[in-house]
C-alpha cells in the first residue's frame, strides 16, 4: 500500500533578516486518508529535544510498514523552530516568551498569538493530540501521561494504551489553559501531555518506550494494524488530585548530591539525598522522603536553594 | 527611616539575598511602592533609590503625617540583576508570574510568597513595572479591571492618563492582580525605559508618586500640579500591526498627535535598503504606544494609536 506524505506549512511569520518562522506539519496517511486522525506535536519549549527522536521513530515506523497505516497522523515536531535552535525554553525573539503560555493565541494578536492560534486550530478536529514534552534541566521524569481535569474522566482511561509508568491529572489553572493541552482540552479536542525524561538514561531507551506507547494506542483506536505491546493490563499509578502528590523541597541552599530512586517506592524517612557544603566539609541537609510514595520526579547533581524541588512522591502504597 | 529584611534567600555560592524595605512613619500601613521584581528593571530599581533619598529628607522635615506609614522595597531580584538575568535564572522563572506565592513552594513561591504577606497589609500599591513588549508609551498609571479597581483615586497621580486594562488568564499570577483581590488599591506605573536610566522619565515617575502620597495625605511636600487624566481601556486603543518584518524605522513618536492615514513609520529591507511596508494610522489620536526595538517581525503591534473622546 502507498502511504501519502504530504508536509505543509501551519503558520509561518517573516523575521526581520531573511527568514520566516515556519510551523510545519507532515502528513501520513493511507490513500483516501483512512479513519481517524492522530496529531503528534513537540518542540514547543526549545530546551526539550527528545521529542525528535520520539516523533523520528513514530515517523520511521510508518514508512517501513505503510500497509499497516489506516488513519491519519500529523506530526508537528517543531513548534518552537528557533527556541530549538539555540535550546531556549522561550521563543528567542526580543519578547522572550513561553509560547506554551499563548494557546489558544489569537488572529488579531501578535505573531506569536497568531502562529499558536494556527497550530490549535489545525489540531482542533482531531480524534486525539499528543504533546510531547520532556523535563527541564536538572530533573528527572518518568514516563508519564498528564491530562486534563475537566477531561480526566475519559481521558485516564484513553491514557493507559499509551503504557506510561504514571498518570496525573492536572488542575485546570490558568496557566495550564494556556497551555496547547490545556486549550485543546478547553474546546473539547482530546489531548494529552507526555512527558519523558531525557537527561537520565540513554535517549534511545526512553523514545523506544514512548514510541511503543503511541503505536500501541493508534492500534487500540484502530489506526494502526501493525504487531504492537499490549496495553498494560495493571494498575497504572495515577494522580487524581494535588493531594497525591508530595512536594519535597530542599531547605538549604548549597550542591544537592541525589540517590538514584526515579521510579522507585520510597518508605517514609528514606534518604533521598544530601546537600552538601564544599567549602566547610559540611553535609548541610539529608533530605528525607516525609512519606512513602513512588519517586517519579528526581533532582539531578546540581545547585539548589531553599524551596529548589528535590523530589515529587505519589502518595501511594506499593502495590 | 527604618530598614526592614522582608525575606532572605541563603545562597551557596554567593551572599544571601536580602529583599529590603524602607519604611517611613509609624501607624497605619497606607502606601508600598515596589520597583524591579525582574533582574533588568533598572529604570524601576533607580526611581525606588529616588523616591528613598526623597523620602528621608520628607521625614526630616516632619512631613510623614501623623499615623500613617509609606514603604518603599527598590528590588526584590538583587541576585538576577548582579548576573544581568531578566528571570530569576536557576528556576528560569519570573517572580511576576508567581503570585500570591507559597511559603513551601519553591524559591520564586517562597519570594512572592513573603513578599505578597507584607505588601498586601498596605491600602495603596504601586508598582513600578516594566511591560513584555519593548517601547515607549504616554506616560500612564494602569490599572487591571477586577471589579476591585478604583480608577477614580488613580487621578492623583497627576498623569496624563489612567489604563484600565482587561485581564488575561495569564494575567492571574502577577502581583497587581492579586493585590486587588486582597484588597489593596494597586497600580502599575509607567517608568519609561527599562534596562537603562531615563533621568527625565524617572522624574516624572517620582513626582507622581509624591504627588499621590500628598494626595492621599501621607506626606506633605512641595509638588508641582499634574495632568488632568483621562481613563481610558482598551476600547480607545487601536493597534496598528506590521505586514511585513524588517527594520522599523519611525517617523513618528509616543505623543505625536497623528491624523487619519498620516505615516508612522515605514519597515526597511534591512539587506537592500527597500520599503516593504508603510504603516499608516487609521484613525486621528494620538500615539499611546510606540514599539521601540530595531527590528520587527511580520503581524506585530507596532503602535497603539487613542482616539475619541479620551483625547
Amino acid at each position: 500500500m502507498q502511504l501519502v506524505r504530504e508536509i505543509a506549512t501551519v503558520a509561518s511569520v517573516a523575521m526581520p533578516v531573511g527568514e520566516r518562522w515556519n510551523v510545519r506539519r507532515c502528513r501520513y496517511a493511507p490513500q483516501g486518508g483512512g479513519k481517524g486522525r492522530v496529531c503528534i506535536a513537540t518542540g514547543v519549549h526549545g530546551d526539550e529535544v527528545l521529542g525528535q527522536l520520539i516523533v523520528y521513530g513514530v515517523v520511521s515506523r510508518l514508512i517501513a510498514e505503510p500497509e499497516h497505516l489506516l488513519g491519519t497522523i500529523d506530526v508537528y515536531p517543531m513548534l518552537n523552530p528557533l527556541g530549538l535552535d539555540v535550546g531556549e525554553r522561550m521563543v528567542p525573539s526580543v519578547t522572550r516568551l513561553d509560547m506554551n503560555r499563548a494557546f489558544p493565541g489569537s488572529p488579531d494578536g501578535t505573531a506569536l498569538e497568531g502562529i499558536c492560534h494556527s497550530v490549535f486550530c489545525d489540531m482542533l478536529d482531531a480524534d486525539l493530540v499528543l504533546d510531547i514534552h520532556t523535563s527541564t534541566n536538572f530533573k528527572s521524569e518518568l514516563y508519564e501521561a498528564r491530562v486534563s481535569a475537566r477531561q480526566a474522566d475519559v481521558m485516564l482511561r484513553e491514557a493507559r494504551a499509551l503504557c506510561p509508568e504514571l498518570l496525573w491529572v492536572l488542575p485546570d489553572r490558568s496557566d495550564f489553559d494556556a497551555s496547547l493541552t490545556g486549550a485543546l482540552a478547553a474546546a473539547g479536542t482530546k489531548a494529552l501531555i507526555l512527558e519523558a525524561d531525557e537527561r537520565r538514561r540513554r535517549p534511545q531507551e526512553i523514545a523506544d518506550a514512548v514510541v511503543s506507547g503511541i503505536f500501541c494506542k493508534l492500534r487500540e483506536m484502530g489506526l494502526f494494524s501493525g504487531e504492537t505491546r499490549k496495553p498494560p493490563e495493571g494498575d497504572i499509578p495515577c494522580i487524581r488530585s494535588p493531594k497525591d502528590v508530595l512536594r519535597v523541597g530542599c531547605e538549604r541552599p548549597g550542591i544537592y548530591v541525589p540517590e538514584d530512586h526515579i521510579g522507585t517506592w520510597v518508605k517514609e524517612g528514606e534518604v533521598l539525598g544530601v546537600v552538601i557544603d564544599a567549602l566547610q566539609g559540611e553535609a548541610l541537609q539529608t533530605v528525607l522522603a516525609p512519606a512513602a510514595g513512588l519517586v517519579f520526579s528526581q533532582r539531578s547533581y546540581s545547585t539548589v536553594y531553599p524551596g529548589t524541588l528535590i523530589a515529587r512522591l505519589c502518595r501511594k502504597e506499593q502495590p | 527611616m527604618k530598614k526592614d529584611v522582608l525575606f532572605t534567600v541563603p545562597s551557596y555560592f554567593r551572599d544571601d539575598m536580602d529583599i529590603m524595605g524602607y519604611r517611613f512613619g509609624k501607624g497605619e500601613k497606607s502606601c508600598v511602592v515596589l520597583g524591579a521584581l525582574r533582574g533588568d528593571e533598572v529604570q524601576q530599581l533607580y526611581v525606588c533609590a529616588r523616591l528613598v533619598s526623597f523620602l528621608r529628607e520628607v521625614e526630616k522635615d516632619g512631613g510623614i503625617l501623623p499615623g500613617k506609614s509609606v514603604m518603599v522595597v527598590p528590588t526584590a531580584v538583587g541576585f538576577s540583576m548582579n548576573v544581568g538575568s531578566r528571570l530569576w535564572a536557576p528556576e528560569n522563572r519570573d517572580i511576576n508570574r508567581r503570585f500570591p506565592g507559597a511559603a513551601d513552594g519553591s524559591t520564586t513561591e517562597r519570594i512572592a510568597g513573603a513578599l505578597f504577606e507584607r505588601l498586601k497589609l498596605y491600602r495603596y500599591g504601586v508598582q513600578l513595572t516594566s511591560f513584555y513588549q519593548p517601547g515607549s508609551f504616554i506616560p500612564h498609571v494602569r490599572m487591571m479591571d477586577t471589579g476591585r479597581h478604583n480608577p477614580e483615586l488613580a487621578r492623583e497621580f497627576g498623569l496624563p492618563y489612567v489604563y484600565v486594562r482587561t485581564p488575561r488568564t495569564v494575567d492571574h499570577t502577577t502581583l497587581n492582580y492579586n493585590w486587588q483581590l486582597a484588597g489593596t488599591q494597586a497600580y502599575s506605573l509607567y517608568a519609561g525605559k527599562t534596562q537603562e536610566i531615563d533621568e527625565a522619565a524617572a522624574e516624572q515617575a517620582l513626582r507622581a508618586i509624591v504627588r499621590f502620597l500628598n494626595g492621599r495625605g501621607l506626606i506633605r511636600s512641595e509638588i508641582t500640579p499634574g495632568h488632568a487624566s483621562s481613563v481610558i481601556s482598551d476600547d480607545d486603543l487601536t493597534t496598528v500591526v506590521s505586514s511585513e518584518a524588517g527594520l522599523l524605522r519611525r517617523v513618528k513618536f509616543a505623543g505625536a498627535h497623528v491624523r487619519r492615514g498620516e505615516q508612522l513609520t515605514f519597515i526597511m529591507n534591512p539587506l537592500d535598503g527597500g520599503v516593504r511596508e508603510v504603516l499608516r494610522t487609521p484613525v486621528t489620536g494620538m500615539l499611546f504606544f510606540v514599539q521601540d526595538g530595531p527590528f520587527v517581525i511580520e503581524h506585530s503591534p507596532v503602535f497603539q494609536v487613542l482616539s475619541g473622546r479620551t483625547l
